[in-house]
Order: structure tokens, then sequence, then C-alpha cells
């Protein structure tokens, strides 16, 4: 089972779902489940293989595919690729789980879903970087529909603002990629001819930034964050779990493996302004979810804050500080999709509200004390507790970080700090709130699903594994960040 | 000269004239026993006629010397050729509105004609008798436009004729300068007389005349006035046939002048390194249609004058690949225009469902289309999703050929060429989604009317044929790629950069 078997079997689903017949719409999330599961099946052999057979060449795939512009089919599946795919393996399955009785429209919402995942996974394969553009691309229209049709609190304003910004920066990554392709010969898109190529440093000051913001303005970086929280609120649960999750990983992983090793003159000049805004995202972030009302709005901006993290640890430039960033690509795609998935899915869909006061009266951890559980947990993972994924990935980032830029470690150990005290009053107000003699008695609610406590189960233990045995994934990280791409870039 | 081999060699115009007398005389004489020619008898006939022209440009290609200097018989013209053809097949399957079309056999007549001056324009090098296909090209056209009797569609007829007639007068005056520099009435010969002089005024005047009169054609800004009228007026077959099979012929001809006549004279419209030529000026003229027309849409309420306006911003990505003065970008252009022609007929196609049930074709009459008919929405998605270059869509390779080709044959080492415009261009892109998403979000998300009567089948393969296309081109571009970008290298004969 090589890792293509992570898009076939996206794609094959998607269209599968989408040509079900109306009679047998039952059958989608049974489909789109199969699908999830034989990706996630393929990328955690790839791992296993690779982590058991370390000097083994990684699967690649090389074709011939538009000869007068150059772009090739090539995908690859070097370390980082297999657990960033293994991550999205297991955000999909437990999307998948949490819309299990998901009513409106449900081979729409499968067949979109599957596109958004096998775009995602055509993103973590490609080495052409056409072909990544590609797979980029082809999640814009899907994250739209997924929001706009399904999703809640101002939908469609949401989900308009979200793609805006999606397509803007695709943009700011065509021009960057245009600019390259031509200063390298416009022979290729193949990254490694592209990282090869010689620009002038120049040429590298404007067209780096280009394209580091492109890609970066999906992976939320402060100023360019705004559509983060706003599209995650509005997108249903599925959907919030797969952008915060995932999605936004694809901005990280397009900033590190394509427009650092492309430009890494440009990357030289700019990594302290890059460091600057990743703290402001870090702080910003976590200031701006202290003072939220709407518990899914918590959660968006503290993906923000988080995703400040990875960009920190990209800037930091060092093999820490990379390790960091990729880790923490994986800790929060894991965390984000926990946490969203209790919030927009196990109590929104009992209680019918989000709002942190009127939570209150509903006393969670009395009527629902597993998601109260479960929210714990996946709130000390958050907060980045040892045991968790969050503390590896944070405490790698901050060493890379004091490698390269040590005072900036003062004002993140301040976001670390705000995080905790927005982490804990969500936590607090929405689970465990004080309640006089005089409230009156909250309603019964119906106790988890199966297959929400699956997923609950799923993501949490992965997050727990990563944190208490850190060691695979590392492996599997240093194997990506090997390559001959990122030589230029570390020390 | 040899007029066996002159027939051979313009067997499908000869084909399409023949049909469209046929055509003519079919309806005369049903019209003769005292009722009205039916429709489905006429568009059959038109329908076999352009399938046997397409079929002997296939079969009986033409070889050997041009029987004549006024014919080009090199790859392009085929290639082109068959476009038109194919475009024009899918324009007449499109459905006129109720007593749109009261006498189908002048209609059809007039569309064969137009698809003949089609033909012979993009198969001639020739000036003068460029001139005189693309005015039996036009006359038909304008016809075409105003056949309905309503005030709307005759607005739109004397727009365009009038349009249309100065432009002609803009066109000859300029080719009639170029004849009096060059003393030669071919584009290769042209190019001759200007290696001696490249910068005479008088070629330069010329060339300016001719690009305004092609920019019409090309709906570029500023000449682009008629469009949105024509857009909403005219029948639906004859926009399909102005936007799809028109532009693409008005782009070949201007890659036939830039490329092969007036090469020597581009110049270059890079930051900081402008060289006076037509580089700059067909710069400036792409990056006012691509802000004009992409501005404009953002406020349209008809989908028709949408698309129009849509059309002048992707004349302006067009003109983008055409400023590089390359057969790289120059063969992406070419591909896009082909792309963008299919993905424009579609939305058309499907605006004619749409009001055929809703009566006219507001934004808001899409309104719950996925519910009334989940393929034509899935169609309309296509095509939306193609103009607006999102993957794995042909308007995506498209586009991304044609910015990343015109930015590497403009640049020198690792000197930037026409980024400033290619920059514009994808930005201006990225904006377009927005009012491509207006629509798609009236038929994908917003409820409305549920019922649905259903569609011929000519009008479902006007939608679907298209839009499989787009997506096979999509997913293997080089199908359509490779033939365009090679037929533009022999037509430029190696001397610009090859591929």
């Amino acid at each position: 089972m090589t890792p293509a078997w992570t898009l076939l079997s996206a794609f094959a689903g998607a269209l599968l779902v989408l040509l079900l017949p109306a009679r047998s719409a039952a059958l989608s999330r049974v489909i789109a489940l199969a699908a999830a599961t034989i990706g996630a099946l393929a990328a955690g052999a790839g791992c296993l293989a690779k982590l058991a057979h370390p000097d083994a060449a990684p699967w690649s795939f090389d074709r011939d595919w538009i000869p007068s512009l150059g772009a090739r089919l090539h995908l690859q599946a070097d370390g980082l690729s297999l657990a960033l795919l293994l991550l999205t393996g297991l955000v999909a399955i437990a999307g998948i789980l949490f819309s299990w009785n998901i009513d409106k429209r449900q081979r729409a919402f499968f067949s979109l879903f599957l596109t958004i995942i096998g775009g995602v996974y055509g993103v973590f394969l490609s080495r052409d970087a056409f072909l990544l553009f590609v797979c980029y691309e082809v999640v814009i229209l899907p994250k739209y529909l997924l929001i706009a049709i399904w999703g809640s609190t101002r939908k469609e304003y949401g989900a308009m603002k979200l793609t805006m910004y999606s397509i803007g920066a695709s943009a700011l990554i065509l021009v960057g990629l245009a600019a390259a392709y031509a200063a390298a010969g416009g022979t290729s898109f193949d990254l490694q001819h592209l990282a090869a190529a010689d620009y002038s440093p120049g040429f590298q000051a404007w067209a780096f930034p280009v394209l580091f913001l492109g890609f970066a303005v999906l992976a939320g970086v402060w100023p360019f964050h705004t559509w983060a929280p706003t599209g995650h609120v509005a997108a249903p649960t599925a959907a919030s779990m797969l952008l915060a999750g995932v999605v936004m990983k694809l901005g990280a992983f397009g900033a590190l493996c394509v427009a650092m090793p492309i430009f890494p003159e440009g990357f030289a000049q700019w990594r302290g302004v890059i460091a600057g805004l990743a703290v402001m995202g870090v702080l910003y972030g976590a200031f701006t979810a202290l003072s939220q009302k709407d518990l899914k709005f918590v959660i968006g901006y503290s993906s923000v804050s988080h995703m400040g993290f990875v960009l920190l640890g990209l800037a930091a430039a060092t093999h820490w500080g990379l390790r960091g960033a990729a880790l923490q690509m994986i800790s929060h795609g894991v965390i984000a999709g926990l946490l969203f998935g209790i919030a927009g899915r196990v109590v929104y869909a009992r209680t019918h509200t989000r709002d942190l006061a009127e939570l209150r009266s509903f006393d969670l951890w009395r009527t629902l004390p597993g998601a109260a559980v479960a929210f714990t947990l996946a709130t000390a993972a958050s907060m980045g507790l040892p045991g968790f994924s969050g503390f590896v990935a944070e405490i790698s980032v901050a060493i890379g970080l004091w490698e390269s830029f040590p005072l900036l470690l003062i004002p993140l150990i301040l976001g670390i700090v705000i995080t905790g005290a927005f982490s804990l009053r969500a936590l607090q107000k929405a689970f465990f709130p004080v309640r006089g003699e005089t409230d009156a008695k909250p309603p019964k609610l119906p106790p988890l699903t199966w297959p929400e406590l699956t997923a609950i189960v799923l993501l949490l233990a992965v997050s727990l594994a990563i944190g208490i045995y850190p060691k695979p994934w590392l492996v599997l990280i240093d194997d990506g960040l090997a390559s001959p791409l990122f030589q230029s870039i570390l020390p | 000269m040899n007029y066996s081999a002159l027939f051979q060699q313009l067997l499908p115009e000869v084909i399409l004239v023949v049909t469209a007398l046929a055509v003519l005389a079919t309806a005369l004489a049903i019209e003769g026993r005292g009722k009205p020619a039916p429709l489905s008898v006429i568009s059959s006939i038109t329908c076999l006629g352009l399938l046997l022209a397409g079929a002997s440009l296939i079969l009986f290609p033409a070889t050997g010397e041009a029987a004549t200097p006024m014919i080009a018989l090199d790859p392009l013209a085929r290639l082109f050729k068959g476009v038109v053809i194919a475009l024009g097949l899918l324009a007449v399957l499109l459905p006129p509105a109720k007593d749109e079309i009261r006498q189908p056999g002048e209609f059809h007549a007039l569309l064969l004609f137009a698809i003949t001056g089609l033909c012979l324009t993009v198969g001639t090098n020739h000036l003068l008798f460029l001139f005189v296909a693309l005015e039996l090209a036009s006359l038909s056209l304008y016809l075409l436009a105003g056949f309905p009797r309503t005030a709307r569609a005759s607005e739109a007829s004397l727009k365009y004729f009038l349009f249309g007639g100065v432009s002609a007068a803009f066109l000859l005056f300029g080719l009639s300068l170029i004849y009096g520099f060059s003393r030669a009435a071919t584009l290769p010969e042209v190019a001759t007389a200007l290696a001696a002089d490249p910068t005479s005024p008088l070629a330069i005047a010329g060339l300016a005349m001719v690009l305004a009169g092609l920019g019409f054609k090309l709906a570029a800004a500023p000449f682009h006035y008629w469009a949105p009228d024509v857009y909403q007026g005219a029948p639906a077959t004859s926009v399909a046939l102005v936007a799809a099979a028109s532009k693409a012929v008005g782009l070949v001809v201007l890659v036939r002048f830039l490329l092969v006549g007036f090469h020597a004279s581009g110049g270059s419209a890079a930051w900081g390194g402008i060289v006076s030529g037509w580089s700059v000026w067909l710069s400036i003229l792409a990056a006012g249609s691509i802000l004009f027309g992409n501005l404009l849409a953002l406020a349209q309420t008809s989908v028709r004058r949408l698309l129009a306006y849509s059309a002048v911003a992707n004349t302006g990505y067009l003109l983008v690949g055409l400023c590089a003065n390359g057969a790289a970008a120059a063969g992406a252009a070419l591909f896009y225009v082909v792309v963008y022609g299919l993905a424009t007929l579609g939305a058309l196609a499907v605006t004619a469902a749409v009001e055929r049930e809703a009566g006219d074709d507001s934004v808001a009459s899409f309104a719950g289309l996925v519910h009334r008919s989940p393929l034509q929405a899935l169609a309309l998605l296509v095509f939306m999703a193609s103009l607006a270059g999102i993957p794995p869509l042909a308007g995506f390779v498209g586009k991304f050929a044609l910015f990343s080709q015109a930015l590497a044959e403009t640049t020198v080492g690792t000197v930037s060429g026409i980024t400033w415009l290619v920059a514009l261009a994808a930005v201006m892109s990225a904006v377009s989604l927005y009012y491509y998403l207006q629509v798609l979000k009236q038929a994908f998300v917003t409820d409305g009317e549920t019922a649905a009567t259903g569609i011929g089948i000519g009008h479902a393969l006007a939608i679907g044929v298209p839009a499989v296309a787009l997506v096979v081109l999509g997913l293997f571009p080089s199908l359509l790629l490779e033939p365009v970008s090679t037929a533009v290298f022999v037509l430029s004969d190696g001397r610009v950069n090859p591929l």
C-alpha cells in the first residue's frame, strides 16, 4: 500500500459519493469513512515502513505532465510528508465521525470534504511547484461551499471572507512562483530545480516576501489572520476541524518547502520580520481569545496564536526551530481538530449555543461529563502541558528560538501564560460554571454517541502519544528536513 | 491559379457555404407552402454541415503549396479552423428563446456565413484577404445580434454595427498604411520590409490602427462598449459565437500580425526597461482591460452583462501573453482563448436554461439551481471555476501558463520582465472569483424555485460537452497546449525563442 493510496482513496471516494443515487445517500458517510481510513492506513503504513527502514529510498512517482510548461507529476513521500499525511488522515476520520448524523445534502457534504482531503494530501506529496499549487488551489471552492451551505453564524460572510483571503494569497503565490520559474530559466517547476537556481539578492528581496506571504496568509500570519476565526466559526464542525487542523498547515508547509528553499537569501533578509509577525500572532491571538464570548471564537483565535509558533519555528531556521514548527503543525492539527469537534459538534448540537455566558445554565460537567473530561484534556494539550504534544512542539520551537532570536523568548513566554489564561477561562465558563442555589435545574442532555467518543479518543490518543514518546515523530520530521531542499536554510 | 487545389485547400469553407445555400433553399421551399420552416430541421442541416466541414478538416488536410498567396496552410490555420467550427457547432445547439428567431433559414445561413468568414480569417497572412474575410464574419454577426425584433436586440445590433464599422475603417486604414510602407500584401513580406526599417513611422501608425481595429473584435478596453449590450440583447447563439469563436479568431489575427509581421518592433514593457514598441501599447490595453473589466463586473446583476465584462477582463489576460512577444506565451494565450471560449459558451448555455425557467438572466434567477437541476449546477460550477482559474480545470492551467510564460519570455537572467503586468493580472484574477462566486452562491447556497422543466438534448450537449472538455483539458492540458505551441512555433519560423 503506497502513499499514493491517500490521494487515490480521497478523490475516488469523493467521486463515488457524488455519483451515489439519491436513495442510498446514507451510504455516503460510510464510503467517506472508508476512504479516509484507507488514506490514514496508507499514511500510517508509510510512516511505519520509514521508521523500520530509515535509509530506504522514499516512495516517489515522476511522470511527464505538461512538457511545454515543464510541469511534471512528481510526488514523493519523505518522513515529513508521511507524518503530515497521517495527521490529515486522522483528522479526516475524526471529522467524518463528528459529522456522522449530518442530514442536509449528505452526498455533497462528504464529496466536498473528501475533495479537500485529497487536495491536502496532494500538497504534502508534491515535489513539483506547479502540481503543489494545483492541489493547493483545489481546496478553495470546496471550502467555500462547505461553509456557505452547511455553516452557521454569518456563514456567507465568513465563507466569502475566507475564500477571498485564500485566493488573494494564491495570487501572490502565483506571482512568486512565476517569477522564480522565469528567473530559473523557464524550463521546469521542479522544486529541486527552482531551489538550485541562482537568483540575484535584489530579486530574492522582493520575490521571497511575495511568495512567503502568499503561503503565510493561509497559515494565519498576523495581521492577515482575520479570515481564520471568522471562517472557522462559520464553518460546520467537520470543516472547522479540517480547516484549522489541516488546511492552515498547507500554508506553513508551503512556506517551509517552497518559499524558504527557493529564495534562501531573501529568507535570510526577511526572517527578522517574520519572527516579529509570528510573535505578534502568538500574543494577539492569545489576548483576543481571552476576551471572546463565543467558545468557537476562543478556539479560532487560539489557532492563530498556535500557528504563530509554527511561523516562529520557521523564522528561527535552526534544526530545532524547523523541527518544532513541523511538530507544532502536527500537534496543533490534532488539538484544534479535537477542540473544534467538541465545541462545534458535541456541545453545540445539544445546547444550540456556544455563548460562554449561556452555556452556564447547562452546567455541562454534570450534564455532559464525557465532553467536559475530553475538553479538559484537550485544553491541557492546547496549553502545552507536559505529556501532551503541544509541550514537545512548543519547547522545540523555544529551543530553536533561543539559538537565533533569544530576546523573543520574553514575549513568547508571555504568550504561553496568556494561552493558559484564556484556555482555563473558556474551560471554566463553558464546562465548570459557578452556580448558585437559585439557578434553574440544568436540562438533561443526550450522552455522547459512539462516533463522537471514537473520534475524541482517537485524537486525544495521538496527542498523548506524541507528548509521551515524540521520538518516532522527530525521526520522521528529521528525515524530511534532511532533504537537500533545506541545506541552504539550515545553518 | 490551380482551382482544384484551391477547392481542396478550402474544402471546409466550401462545405459551409454550400450548407448555407442549402439551408436557405430548404427554408424557402418549406415557406413556399405557407408555413414557417421548423427550427429543428434547419438547425439539423446546419449541424450536419458543420460536422461535415469539421470532418473534411480532419480527413482531407490541406497539403502542398498554397494555391494562392491569399491563404496560409500552416498548422495554426488548421487548428483554429477546427476550433471555430467546434465552437460554432456548440453555439448552434443553444436553443433560442420563444419567438426570438422567426426566420430560422436566414438566421442559420448567416450563422454559417459568419463561421465561413471566421475560418477564412484564421487561414490567411494576406492583408486584403484578411479584411474581406473579417468583414464577411462581422457583417453576418451584426445581423445575427439583431435578429429578435426587440428593442434590446436592435440596440445591441446597432451599437455593434456602429462600433464595428468605425473599427473596420481603422483596420482598413491601418492595412493601407502598412501596405504603403512595405509595398507588400502579406505579413512575412511586411516583416522583411520592417527588418530593414524597424522604426518606420508609417508602419507603426499602421499597426496602431490595426490594433485599434482588432481591439474592438477582442473587446479590449477602451474598445469594449458594445460588448455588454450585445451579450445581453442578442440571441444566445449569436452571443456564443461573438464571445467564443470571434474572440479566438481575433486573437489568431493579432498573433499573426505581431509575431509574424511586426515581431521586430515589439520593444519591451518590462518595468524599468521600457523600450518603445507595440509591447508597451499592448501592456496598457491589457492593464486597462483587466482593471476595467473586473471592476465593472463586480457591479453587475445580469449574468450576461457580467460575462461581457468578464470577457473584457479575459481579453486583458490574453494581451498579457502577447505582450511578451514570444512563441511560448502566445501559445499559452491561444490555449487560453479556446478554454475561455468553452467556459463562456457553457456559462451562456446554462444562463439560457435559467432564462427559460425564470424569465430573465439576473443573478437572483440562479437561486436554487442545484435543486432544480444538479447537473446544470455542477456544469455551472465547472464553467465559473474555470473562468476564475481554479484547478483542476483548464482555465487554471491556461492562466498559469499564460502568466508564467509571459514572465519567462520577458525575463533576462534574473532581471524581471513584465512582472508588474503579471502581478496585476494575477491579483485582479483573484478579485474575479468574487463575482463568479456570487452566481455560484445563488446556484448552490440560496434556496429557490425547485420545479424543473428540463432541457432538450442539443441544449444538454451545449452544456455538457464544454464542461467535460474543461475537465479533460484541465487534467491533460498537453492535448491542446502542445499542438497550439507547436503551431505558433512553426508560424514564427523559429525566430522567436523556441520552446
